[in-house]
């Protein structure tokens, strides 16, 4: 293997220990593969870190959370259904629900894995708590409750019915037995000893394989039905199959068979007698459980055809499950019972396949059942050789298996020919065809050296704790022929293929290695080959320890909640019962701190944030209160006595003094334009200011207009008021009214006024007018006037009458003299008024309390501004100070 | 009793004088009600105004006297506006609102043309020679001031002016930091106009004020009258 | 109907310049220009009532909805209707027509007005408790000044300080409204130039 890693994107090379392209970014290593840190793979007996993950909640999604509460609720019930599901038996008439399977794992996380499979595996046996593993939500995905009461209740306590008739009595003390208590007793020697028989739970095993059902591929399921629709055809091959002479069993096996010819010379009998426990199967449960498949005994006597549709591989499995050690695989068969296709052997055949990642991935854990003394079942015991060291079979498989072995060699090679070369490195069967030819014989003292490297593939990694321990196949797949497993093996997925040599026993005396060195990752499959947790530096090496037993759950991808399916790392093989992963969200402490993160952004962006400013702006009621009672107290008292203390005004600044000027040289009778542009509130303002200058006009023809929609009834308010009460009756009026558009108006106004209102027929120009008055309180009222006239009015005076608030602003224009006088507010009314001899107007009646308003106005704001200057430098320090 | 106009015209005057100036206490309904009565009111007679001045004196009537005795010609002129008026009303419908876009192009193109060649003519061209004409000592003369003066006050005008526009200059580099800084002198200057800027707004507030101590004093002059017009 | 109403906006802006600075070359621009300009003015009328309408639009949603303060948008509604119809009926300058304008729109204008002056007090008082800073001095400063030097004593007047007050208004602030006013007419320039060349369409076709 080359020491760099080309990108699968780009194709560049890479430095083996880099995650990453550094090319293009793209990951290299896969995600299955090693992690670190914080996000490091738990290893094996390691319990997870607890964290707390009550807050992420609420951003599960909703069926996620439907799913944990669901398995909250059944894990309250626990207490209350064990009692029932002790007497309940399960139906295999499974909803095939992709939920069901996690609300299963939820609420059984620590009873996914039967009792007896633990101690199989050789994890301590926790205290059994009976009515603990009976929650509601299996039989939702399983099958009623009551589909499996019938045949709990015909159960022994801890041994199924349909095992009562196969096993023998548990004095029968077998070889596999003692075998069985040997090893476990060399092996297990820390561990505690298992409290309850292996069985007492066994129907709390098919849990986790009936979930991973849900999660099984159509296809699969599809042809797990197959396979029950054929299941007659799958057990003729397999009474064929344990008839016909195996050719491919290896020398060890027939050494084991010819020590068990010694015990048992028919190796029919297990047939038989997986007959009596198949009718027994079907007498009890078969014809209780209307929705599975009911498995007759003539099922197994009537040989029929092999069907076309199933599978090579499934028949294989047929043929497999129609041997008597398919009984070992119980569990199995019953965790497929439980979510496919019912309950009855032929089923569990076709659904083995299903749940192959769960009942295969536990046959590496068999050598840890040598812990458990009392783990062997029943049946197991009656059927297993009595062998103090293993190295004998049980009777049946050494009538089946000696055949077999005996053409095993020659078929090594044949059969390995067929599978394809990554298979070879990938499963498990590649060693068994190598090394017993390359390697000597080895010992009958310990069946790890007498069984083959697959076999021995099946220790674990407690293995080498006791080397002298034999680890005898509870489930022997030996006692398939080699075309059965080369067509099981050559027919099934890449990833079930996988799955079944997910035990890679580091113990191992013959490590496959020179196997390992066919496996290529070039030869894999892409989709494999991206998800294999090991590196590929590694490949090698992960091929070499690809036997170890891997119960590794596929947490992500397409994989996700199969188990056992990807080579693990080197070097890890569980020696307990494969941890139950919660589908409770465990975040890494990185993880926990990136949404503690962006809860604080999120909960910032919805927080309000107080503008500082706003603190400020309070408002005083009582200073408002005390402005309002000064000013209306000295108006009032002002304007009610009618006071004139102040004198009027004697200065006559230029621009009134221009505005003065224009009036007094507009000739009798001449034509005065008069513009109306202030908003009603100014009207007394204007009107004061005005009615002095028009007060001097000599019977002028005047003629309003108006650009405000108001402005022409204030002319008519202005005709009939103030000029009413001058003596000045002589003057023409002629109001135009409302001259829309703004500075359009005024410009097509000022372009031909006699189109443009036909009030004024004859007259083309404005300068046929004498003078014109802008009487406007807004600057760009005046603005307007004066730009849109620039280049008709000619030499006309234009004089403006504005408020006082628009004087400023209008006031450049005077200055630039494109305006002749220019009377602001009150007091150019009241300058004007004073240039006018001095007759008393409106502006007198105002000025008093004019005069008193404003310099009340210029105490209040000098005062109160000093005040509040203070206190604004005093509220500032004491903010600094308090600060500091 | 006779109730006439004026009488009227003062009872309603009071009142609402009266509910307007309720606002000093705090909002309350009585002023709402006068506003909101106010809005009203004003709209529908500005809205009679806009029909009886503008729609039907310029519109409906020359339409009428085009389509009764005008050329083609006329008729076409008068169409358009009828046009151009029926597009604009089509805003007030949503659905319809699109057609007049066509209207209010034409009314924006207008707008903008008047707006250049008056502001262009009537206020930047002569503004800019009213400056210059400040230091004019022949029309400072004529006018009766003194060459002093008018070379203090143009310049000062000439100060003013220049550094308001400056101030409204808003061209600035990036500094390395990333924010914006303007040139030096042109930072100082901004702030010399400034300066003139508040006394410029500090003179309009003047005269805001002016302006509405006027307001009040009329208002509370009305109220006088009317109270004394029972006494 | 972008291009459309884009050609419509820059033609009509070209004929009504021409009319302004080329009416002594081609005399007809001066008659198109009024002819334009005509046609604007009753469009910006119906422009008028375009808002009128959306105005009872907007306040009989409320009362449809019956928003807080629906009452008010009714008594609205009903005095808009009323006075247009009154309006309509007896002409804008009828008798009738005056009194509500002398007994509703003048005076309450003019107290909406008045109260302004409770408001600028106030506002002028607080002003240095916010900011005291050089402009709200010169500001205030300035103010008051022009306030003092606009009235007269009941004794005597203070020597110079009319005198001082003009000089700040007509000349200091004169200055500055200069400057203001220049500013304004070259954006003023700017801005209608972009609507010529097409580059602002307010009108709705961008």
């Amino acid at each position: 293997m080359s020491d760099v890693i080309k990108c699968p994107v780009c194709g560049e090379s890479n430095l083996p220990d880099q995650e990453f392209c550094r090319y293009c970014q793209s990951r290299l290593q896969p995600l299955t593969g090693t992690l670190k840190g914080a996000d490091a793979a738990i290893k094996p007996g390691q319990v997870p870190t607890k964290k707390n993950t009550a807050e992420l909640e609420p951003i599960l999604p909703q069926w996620l959370r439907d799913a944990r509460d669901s398995a909250r609720k059944s894990a309250e019930n626990d207490a209350a259904q064990a009692g029932r599901q002790s007497q309940e038996s399960f139906s295999a008439s499974s909803t095939p629900d992709l939920l069901a399977g996690l609300q299963s794992q939820a609420g059984n996380e620590e009873e996914e894995t039967p009792d007896w499979l633990a101690n199989i595996t050789g994890a301590a046996p926790k205290p059994k708590k009976p009515q603990a593993d009976s929650p509601e939500v299996r039989w939702v995905e399983l099958g009623g409750a009551k589909d499996f009461a019938q045949e709990e209740s015909d159960a022994e306590p801890f041994t199924p019915s349909w095992l009562e008739g196969l096993a023998p009595t548990e004095p029968q003390s077998d070889e596999l037995t003692d075998w069985f208590q040997q090893t476990d007793n060399s092996q297990k020697s820390g561990q505690p000893e298992p409290q309850k028989p292996p069985f007492d739970t066994s129907f709390s095993a098919p849990v986790e394989p009936a979930a991973e059902s849900g999660d099984t591929p159509d296809w699969l399921k599809k042809m797990a039905a197959e396979s029950a629709q054929s299941n007659e055809a799958l057990f003729d091959d397999s009474s064929k199959t344990f008839d016909a002479p195996s050719t491919d069993t290896p020398d060890w096996l027939r050494q084991m068979a010819a020590e068990a010819g010694e015990q048992t010379n028919d190796p029919n009998v297990p047939a038989s007698d997986a007959s009596d426990w198949f009718q027994q199967i079907a007498a009890d449960d078969g014809s209780k459980n209307n929705n599975a498949p009911v498995i007759s005994a003539g099922t197994f006597d009537a040989p029929s055809t092999p069907s076309s549709d199933a599978p090579d591989w499934l028949r294989s499995m047929g043929d497999f499950q129609d041997h008597p050690q398919g009984a070992v695989p119980a569990p199995g068969a019953e965790a497929a019972g439980f979510s496919e296709a019912g309950f009855g052997e032929p089923e569990a055949a076709a659904s083995s396949a299903e749940n192959l990642p769960e009942w295969m991935k536990d046959f590496p854990s068999i050598d840890n059942e040598q812990s458990a003394p009392g783990a062997s079942p029943s049946w197991l015991k009656g059927d297993a050789p009595a062998s103090s060291a293993g190295a004998e079979l049980p009777s049946w498989l050494s009538g089946t298996q000696a055949p077999e072995q005996q053409q095993a060699p020659a078929q090594d090679e044949a059969a390995f020919g067929d599978i394809p070369g990554w298979l070879k490195a990938a499963a498990p069967q590649s060693s068994v065809y190598e090394t017993p030819s390359a390697e000597p014989t080895p010992a009958p003292a310990t069946l790890s050296f007498d069984s083959p490297d697959w076999l021995n593939a099946f220790k674990s990694i407690d293995t080498p704790d006791a080397p002298d321990e034999v680890s005898p196949p509870a489930f022997t797949p030996d006692s398939q022929t080699s075309e059965n497993m080369d067509a099981l093996f050559a027919d099934m997925p890449d990833w079930l293929s996988n799955a079944t040599d997910t035990s890679p026993s580091t113990s191992s005396t013959l490590p496959p290695a020179a196997n390992a060195e066919e496996i290529t990752p070039g030869e894999l499959p892409s989709w494999v080959q991206a998800m294999r947790p090991v590196d590929t530096g590694s490949s090698a090496r992960s091929s070499s320890t690809s036997l170890s037993s891997d119960q590794t759950l596929e947490s992500r991808g397409a994989l996700a909640g199969l188990q056992g399916v990807l080579p693990s790392v080197p070097g890890f093989a569980p020696t307990s019962k494969p941890k139950a992963y919660s589908i409770r969200l465990q975040a890494s402490e990185e993880q926990q701190a990136h949404a503690a993160l962006l809860e604080q952004i999120l909960a910032a962006e919805t927080e309000p944030v107080p503008i500082a400013s706003f603190s400020a702006l309070t408002t005083s009621r009582g200073l408002r209160w005390f402005l309002v009672a000064a000013v209306f107290a000295v108006l009032m008292a002002v304007l009610f006595m009618g006071t004139q203390i102040f004198p009027m005004p004697v200065g006559v600044p230029p621009e009134i003094n221009g505005a003065l000027q224009v009036s007094q040289s507009i000739p009798e009778g001449a034509s005065v334009l008069v513009a109306f542009d202030y908003e009603p509130a100014r009207a007394g303002e204007m009107e004061a200011a005005a009615a002095p200058l028009f007060n001097l006009l000599r019977q002028p023809n005047l003629t309003f207009i108006s650009t405000n929609e108001i402005g022409s009834i204030l002319a008519e308010r202005f005709i009939s008021g103030p000029l009413a009460d001058s003596d000045k009756s002589g003057f023409q009026v002629l109001n135009l009214g409302y001259l829309p558009g703004g500075q359009m108006g005024i410009r097509a106004f000022a372009q031909n006024p006699g189109l443009t209102s036909p009030q004024l027929a004859g007259i083309t120009s404005l300068s046929q007018f004498m003078a014109l008055i802008i009487i406007t309180d807004s600057p760009d009222s005046a603005r307007m006037w004066i730009e849109q006239t620039s280049f008709t009015r000619g030499a006309i005076p234009m004089v403006v009458i504005s408020s006082a608030q628009a004087a400023p602003m209008i006031q450049p224009y005077y200055d630039s003299q494109q305006i002749s006088g220019l009377v602001s507010g009150l007091y150019g009314g009241a300058v004007f008024e004073q240039s006018n001899g001095g007759i008393p107007g409106i502006t007198r009646t105002y000025w008093d309390a004019y005069s008193l308003g404003m310099l009340l106005a210029m105490v209040l704001i000098t005062g109160g501004g000093l005040w509040n200057l203070v206190l604004g430098l005093r509220n500032r320090t004491s903010m600094a100070g308090g600060t500091k | 009793m006779v109730f006439s106009p004026d009488l009227i015209a003062g009872v309603l005057s009071f009142l609402f004088t009266l509910l307007i100036f309720s606002y000093l206490l705090g909002d309350n309904p009585l002023f709402r009600i006068a506003v909101y009565i106010f809005v009203g009111v004003s709209s529908g007679y500005i809205a009679a105004v806009v029909f009886w001045q503008v729609i039907l004196p310029r519109l409906f009537t020359p339409l009428t006297n085009a389509l009764l005795s005008g050329s083609m010609a006329e008729k076409v002129f008068m169409l358009v506006p009828l046009l151009g008026t029926v597009l604009i009303l089509m805003k007030v419908s949503p659905r319809l609102a699109g057609m007049g876009r066509i209207a209010m192009a034409f009314l924006v193109g207008v707008g903008a043309a008047v707006t250049i060649a008056g502001a262009l003519t009537g206020t930047l061209i002569p503004q800019v020679l009213g400056t210059i004409n400040a230091f004019d000592m022949i029309a400072a003369t004529s006018r009766n001031i003194q060459s002093f003066e008018a070379i203090f006050s143009g310049a000062f005008i000439l100060a003013g002016t220049i550094f308001t526009l400056i101030y409204f200059h808003f061209g600035a580099r990036p500094k390395a930091d990333g924010s914006m800084q303007r040139f030096g002198l042109i930072e100082m200057a901004a702030w010399v106009g400034r300066v003139f800027i508040g006394i410029t707004l500090g003179a309009v507030f003047a005269g805001v004020y002016a302006a509405a101590l006027t307001a009040l004093i009329e208002r509370i002059s009305s109220l006088i009258n009317f109270i004394g017009n029972f006494f | 109907m972008r291009v459309f109403t884009a050609v419509i906006a820059i033609a009509a802006g070209i004929l009504i310049l021409g009319g302004y600075f080329l009416q002594n070359i081609f005399p007809a621009l001066a008659d198109v220009q009024t002819l334009l300009l005509n046609w604007a003015i009753i469009m910006a009328g119906a422009a008028t009532l375009v808002g009128i309408f959306n105005l009872i639009s907007v306040h009989t949603d409320k009362v449809r909805r019956r928003e807080q303060g629906s009452i008010y948008s009714a008594l609205l509604v009903i005095c808009l209707v009323a006075a247009l119809l009154f309006g309509m009926i007896l002409r804008p300058d009828h008798s009738a027509m005056k009194v509500v304008m002398s007994g509703i729109i003048i005076p309450v204008e003019a107290a909406l007005m008045g109260i302004l002056t409770i408001s600028l007090l106030y506002a002028a008082i607080r002003l240095l408790r916010r900011r005291a800073d050089v402009m709200s001095f010169i500001f205030l400063i300035t103010a008051v000044l022009i306030i003092f030097s606009s009235v007269t004593l009941p004794f005597a007047n203070i020597p110079g300080l009319n005198t001082f007050g003009r000089w700040m208004t007509q000349i200091l602030a004169l200055g500055g409204a200069r400057g203001i006013l220049i500013g304004v007419a070259l954006g003023t320039l700017t801005t209608g130039l972009r609507v010529l060349f097409g580059a602002d369409r307010p009108y709705g076709g961008n």
